[in-house]
């Protein structure tokens, strides 16, 4: 198999300045997989950011992916403003409870302190000691749940939709209290020396509508995306599920890299935005990568490149979403082989 | 007088379809008032309406918060009508544990099959998020369930599918409920595998399953 010639940051600088490279970049999202690579639990990554950058260095030793991303569940910002979250022993954590259950308590909701509340700090930390081991030859970034759905974490997302129909303002004002927390942290993980990440499932077309996205979710991603922008950093966003009726207004706010899942069509992306941005998809995360043997893998990932590898403002190639814990090891290296087979100019 | 009595149902109907709770009252006490079946105006009016706002939803004009607020307005029309309903009626229905398996905490999808199977007629016991494959075999036994309807939309959870089934077998009651199951991993191969009863790609789609389900049974009765 052939061998990386560069590393991921000589090749993504190489490739946005349209220089040659040697294969295009590729991120499988590598979230709590990482766990097994060093075989601990998942659980033991709660609050422990030495264990965090150590799993997440491995991961990208074993794989050589593009881009490291410190993740480890969608919860650390709501969690750091009071919503409760369930930590399984060797699984993903999820949201037990929102932050706050009756409205009237809204008024107590502060954004957080990113060097105090939660885990953020140990999140920080992860970032920080990822940077200082493999810094010098690959980008590390930091996970950021956006406002819309993070204040789906703080009232609960059926309340929330609800409110945007009964009580649009405090919708506005969670979101806002959101976004606070997001450039507060956004911030932080910048001054780590990373890049923020931004995720925002419930902005997905298979929950609210586009007009329902430009109403309660654009203005902060926006805001958002200045705010990283005037830190001199680019901004890669990530919406999951439907994305097609809102992918004009993730390139308006501002989004430099798209990253859609396997809900959204590749083809169709890269004919309507990819004039404006790069793009970033879409091998199924389930399907293909945790159930599907290497060829499988293999298959989809040329398909992809088929679709996508002259997309003028380029291609990451990668999986739809964070893949699941126990995707196969196997998997992960068949879809970097088969990028590295391709070359550049990518031969599919 | 039942052209006017159709008129109220289209009124039901349409206050359902615009989300507007306050006609949904005013026309349901009309109802009331009128001794009109209360039983036909939710079949007829409030459940007709939630089944056109499923359709808006499926052609992508109605999103989530719009189908919320559907049923904010059709539970709104039915508390009123509900206390009028004839014993016949209520003793009619059929009863259906619903809930998200063990692992998953997804559930804006099965809030909405729930909301559609109350609205066509049968009784939801809905037992939340993360729920362990015992719970739904308990529960189900425990207020006599016709229906067990499992939802999940993660693959590395579609297994407590499979775990409620065999439960099912092993305790030797896998005939007294039928299961259902859906979310986005699941396909009719999958239900078939696991020895389900029945798939389901959306919640419209649910409410007919569920129905030709437990139809032979009515039949029977
Ligand atoms: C919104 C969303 C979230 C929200 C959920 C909020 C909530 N309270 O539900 C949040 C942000 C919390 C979330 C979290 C996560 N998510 Co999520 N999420 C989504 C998203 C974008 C939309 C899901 C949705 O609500 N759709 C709208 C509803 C109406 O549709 P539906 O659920 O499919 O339901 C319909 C039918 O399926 C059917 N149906 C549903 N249930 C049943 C039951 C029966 C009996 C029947 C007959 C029919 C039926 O009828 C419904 C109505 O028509 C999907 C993307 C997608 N492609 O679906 C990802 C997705 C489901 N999430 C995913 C993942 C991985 C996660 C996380 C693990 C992320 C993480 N790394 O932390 C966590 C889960 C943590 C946990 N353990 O639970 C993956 C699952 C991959 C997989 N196949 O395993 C998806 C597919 C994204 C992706 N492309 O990878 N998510």
């Amino acid at each position: 198999m052939r061998r990386d010639q560069m590393t991921p940051l000589e090749r993504l600088a190489a490739y946005g300045a349209g220089a040659p490279i040697d294969r295009l970049p590729c991120v499988p999202i590598v979230g709590n997989t990482a766990a097994r690579v060093i075989g601990v639990k998942v659980g033991d990554f709660r609050g422990n950011g030495a264990l965090i950058a150590e799993a997440q260095v491995a991961a990208y030793r074993l794989f050589g992916y593009d881009t490291i991303r410190i993740f480890t569940d969608l919860y650390t910002q709501s969690e750091a403003m009071g919503a409760k979250v369930t930590y399984p022993e060797d699984e993903t954590a999820f949201l037990a409870a929102p932050a706050i259950d009756d409205l009237g308590d809204i008024d107590r909701l502060r954004p957080a302190d990113p060097h105090r509340d939660g885990y953020l700090p140990q999140h920080l930390e992860a970032m920080r000691r990822a940077v200082e081991q493999v810094g010098n030859e690959v980008a590390v970034t930091g996970a950021v749940t956006c406002p819309f759905t993070n204040a789906s974490f703080l009232v609960g997302a059926d309340k929330l939709a609800r409110l945007m129909m009964r009580a649009p303002e405090k919708v506005h004002h969670l979101c806002e209290l959101s976004l606070q927390t997001n450039i507060a942290y956004a911030g932080a993980i910048i001054d780590a020396g990373c890049t923020p990440s931004l995720t925002d499932a419930m902005s997905s077309m298979s929950v609210i509508s586009p007009r329902q996205f430009r109403e309660f979710s654009f203005p902060y991603l926006k805001r958002l995306i200045d705010y990283i922008h005037g830190r001199g950093k680019s901004v890669t966003l990530h919406i999951c599920g439907k994305t097609a009726g809102i992918w004009e207004s993730m390139v308006e706010a501002g989004a430099d890299c798209l990253s859609i899942d396997n809900d959204a069509d590749l083809g169709e992306v890269r004919l309507a935005v990819g004039d404006r941005v790069r793009l970033m998809g879409n091998v199924h995360p389930s399907e293909v990568m945790l159930q599907g043997i290497p060829d499988a893998v293999r298959r989809a990932t040329l398909s992809c490149l088929a679709q996508a590898k002259d997309s003028p403002k380029g291609f990451i190639v990668a999986s739809g979403c964070s893949l699941p814990t126990e995707t196969p090891f196997a998997n992960i290296h068949a879809m970097l082989d088969t990028v590295r087979a391709a070359g550049w100019p990518a031969k599919c | 007088m039942s052209a006017s009595e159709q008129e109220l149902f289209q009124r039901l109907s349409d206050a359902v379809v615009e989300m507007d709770e306050d006609e949904s009252v005013a026309v349901a006490n009309e109802v009331v008032e009128r001794g009109i079946d209360a039983y036909r105006a939710i079949e007829q009016g409030l459940s007709a309406g939630m089944e056109r706002a499923g359709q808006l939803f499926d052609e992508e004009e109605y999103f989530i918060p719009e189908l919320l607020m559907c049923s904010d307005a059709m539970y709104a029309g039915m508390d009123v009508l509900k206390p009028h309903l004839r014993s016949d009626d209520v003793a009619e229905k059929r009863k259906v544990v619903i809930g998200v398996v063990e692992g998953d905490t997804h559930d804006i999808g099965k809030n909405l099959v729930k909301i559609m199977l109350e609205t066509s007629g049968f009784a939801v016991t809905d037992l939340g998020r993360d729920i362990p494959p015992a719970r739904f075999v308990e529960t189900a036994k425990e207020i006599g369930a016709d229906i067990i309807a499992l939802s999940t939309l993660m693959t590395t959870t579609m297994e407590g599918m499979g775990a409620v089934v065999r439960q099912l077998s092993e305790e030797g009651i896998r005939d007294r409920f039928k299961v259902i199951v859906g979310g986005g991993p699941i396909s009719q191969g999958f239900a078939d595998r696991i020895g389900a009863d029945g798939y389901a790609v959306n919640a419209a789609d649910a409410i007919r399953l569920a129905r030709a389900l437990v139809a032979p049974a009515e039949a029977a009765a």
